[in-house]
């Protein structure tokens, strides 16, 4: 990966520019997936609609009002409420985010998702300069690309720096505890009880534990929407795509891929065979993306490793 | 008997039917060996499949034929077969040639009635199979009541428009599930687009059981069903009570899409496609109708099933999309060729 270096000479330009023209404009232009949005200085109510956004503001110490929590408050962990405190109004869910709650917020800048918000992008902009990102089906490094937008748009660009100068030698700290991987299959997938879901390499996990330099023995199918970066598969595809190590977020208990244990073809999976199969937060690792998300991941990461036979 | 019954009964032992059968029978044989062919795995073909089933070798081959590939090839015949069935009753009680489940809006009862026990499982009453046959009843009978109730006086054109409203209304239902959370929502989609790749061998009995009571009871109304058709006056001519053909015809359509949608999710156009074939090839007596369209039923869905396995590794494109794929356009040409519809 080749987008530490690059990103970072491009976002101080970006930051240089954009801090030389903030003197003369009240309002910053920033531009997003769905157009160009003039953005107040420093807004100071902030709608979130997808958890990355909570996680970017959350790096830069911002805390939101409003949140589409899926209406519930434990959504929100403690990794973002010891930094952001709990006084977030809950908007609803992020697939149906109430409208009329976020309006009597009164909010200055909403942040929404690219695919999943874009039907009510417009409404969205009529309550409050609206940007948006593509959080669902983004992958690590467009992640932490919109999180450095965001905090360009909430005036904290310098903070975040600092802050992704951190994560980077954080993420480095893990990758080095985990050693080479290049010669490791890995496969994380969701077990919501009725499928199981495997994470693509286009996915944001895919692409994160690539980061991390594991091999997957899926072929990246160039991105899309939610679906073709998140396949629902079955045991005998499963069976095929044979990893070395899984690591399996289950929505339910007990999951589908508990009622596989004793098939034949699921005992024969490599990372099943091998006693490979890692539970993990299925929350914190299919839900939660961004700076903070993935450094919760890369730890929890760090310690699956210890486990696996090198 | 009056000649028009014996008229309907005169084609039952024309070798020629016995040999159409036989037909339907291989191409229902080749649909399930076919299905059972398909899949991700390299090392199963049409050439070695014979033996994966008969001989146990402990491989991972012959696992993936018989622990997975058969109880899902089991589920998509017999949940053909009871839609099939479930069509043939519903457009004999209804006189109606565009009736079936999904058109009287019985399989989206069936989905809303599922849909409300995973999102408020406390108010599922005993478990989501009762839910689906619960909510396919409930729809029935509003369509019916809509379109005049089963005594008689059924309008077609009311029908078809109360199906199509009580479908869109449940469906409308159901679809409040998506913007719920992610979850959630994915489990009510994963299960309304009938997908069949995680199914097991447990959900086989309860199917089998229904297609079977489905066929007995199918063939026990053939004679009334045969009998509706010349109408109203003449059936009570005859000393049958169309209201009771009706109800019980009603009911075990609503039973057996219920059975398959809680199996295998809202399948549709299957009760509508099947029937009608039938129709074309081996006339209008339903002691006859009965066993074919339970063939043909099995058969279509399992050439569903083929297909949706080839569509992308490692994606499971659910069967319902298929059936879907195949049903509409078929819908569409008769919706456009049944004249004596108006």
């Amino acid at each position: 990966m080749i987008f530490w270096p690059v990103r970072a000479g491009l976002a101080a330009a970006a930051l240089f520019l954009s801090a030389s023209l903030s003197f003369s404009a009240s309002a910053l232009e920033v531009k997003h997936d769905l157009g160009t949005t003039d953005v107040p200085d420093e807004p100071k109510r902030i709608v979130a609609l997808e958890y990355s956004f909570v996680d970017s503001l959350a790096a830069v110490g911002v805390a939101p009002v409003g949140i589409a929590d899926d209406n519930d408050r434990s959504r929100i962990v403690p990794a973002y409420t010891d930094i952001i405190g709990t006084d977030w109004t809950s908007v609803g869910t992020r697939a149906a985010p109430n409208l009329e709650i976020i309006a009597s917020l009164q909010p200055d800048l909403i942040i929404a998702d690219t695919s999943r918000h874009e039907p009510i992008y417009e409404a969205l902009s009529e309550i409050a300069p609206t940007i948006a990102f593509d959080s669902l089906t983004g992958k690590y490094d467009v992640a932490l690309e919109s999180a450095r937008i965001i905090a360009n748009a909430v005036g904290k660009s310098a903070e975040m720096d600092a802050r992704l100068a951190d994560h980077e030698k954080t993420m480095e700290g893990f990758k080095s505890e985990i050693g080479d991987v290049s010669d490791l299959s890995i496969q994380f997938l969701v077990d919501n009880g009725k499928g199981v879901y495997l994470h693509t390499p286009d996915s944001y996990n895919g692409s994160l534990l690539a980061w991390f330099g594991f091999r997957s023995n899926l072929k990246p199918n160039g991105g899309g929407t939610y679906t073709d970066v998140i396949a629902q598969s079955s045991l005998e595809q499963l069976s095929e795509v044979n990893p070395e190590i899984i690591l399996r977020g289950k929505y339910a208990d007990p999951g589908l891929t508990d009622s596989w244990v004793g098939q034949p073809l699921y005992d024969a999976i490599d990372a099943v065979s091998k006693g490979q199969v890692f539970d993990i937060n299925a929350h914190e690792w299919s839900r939660l993306r961004g700076v903070l998300a993935s450094e919760v991941s890369g730890a929890s990461l760090v310690e699956v490793m210890k486990k696996v036979a090198r | 008997m009056p000649e028009a019954t014996n008229r309907l009964h005169a084609t039952r032992f024309m070798p020629s039917v016995v040999l159409r059968i036989a037909v339907l029978v291989a191409a229902m044989f080749a649909a399930a060996l076919l299905t059972l062919a398909i899949g991700q795995r390299s090392d199963v073909g049409l050439g070695n499949l014979l033996q994966l089933l008969l001989v146990d070798d402990g491989s991972l081959a012959r696992s993936a034929v018989v622990d997975l590939r058969l109880p899902r090839l089991l589920v998509a015949g017999l949940v053909g077969a009871n839609l099939a069935l479930a069509g043939l009753a519903l457009q004999a009680v209804t006189r109606n040639p565009l009736a079936s489940e999904s058109v009287l809006g019985i399989n989206q009862g069936a989905a809303l009635g599922v849909a409300i026990g995973a999102v408020m499982p406390s108010l599922i009453i005993v478990n989501l199979d009762v839910m689906a046959i619960m909510g396919a009843i409930t729809a029935g009978i509003i369509t019916f009541t809509i379109a005049g109730g089963l005594g008689g006086r059924l309008d077609s054109i009311r029908l078809i428009l109360a199906g199509v409203t009580v479908g869109a209304f449940s469906f409308a239902c159901v679809r409040f599930a998506f913007t719920l959370e992610d979850n959630l929502a994915r489990i009510v989609l994963t299960w309304i687009s009938a997908d069949i790749s995680s199914v097991s061998f447990a959900q086989v009995p309860a199917l089998a059981v229904a297609a079977g009571l489905g066929l007995v009871a199918s063939l026990f109304l053939a004679h009334g069903f045969n009998i509706l058709s010349l109408g109203d006056g003449a059936s009570q001519g005859l000393g049958l009570d169309p209201r009771r053909v009706r109800l019980l015809g009603a009911l075990l359509a609503a039973i057996l899409t219920g059975v398959s949608v809680s199996a295998a999710g809202p399948v549709g156009f299957i009760g509508l496609v099947v029937p009608h074939l039938s129709r074309r090839w081996f006339g209008h007596n339903h002691r006859l109708l009965v066993p074919v369209v339970a063939l043909g039923g099995a058969t279509l869905v399992l050439l569903a099933d083929a297909a949706s396995k080839l569509v992308r590794f490692p994606f499971e494109t659910p069967l319902g999309i298929i059936c879907a794929l195949i049903g509409a356009p078929y819908f569409l040409y008769v919706t456009l060729s049944a004249r004596r519809l108006a």
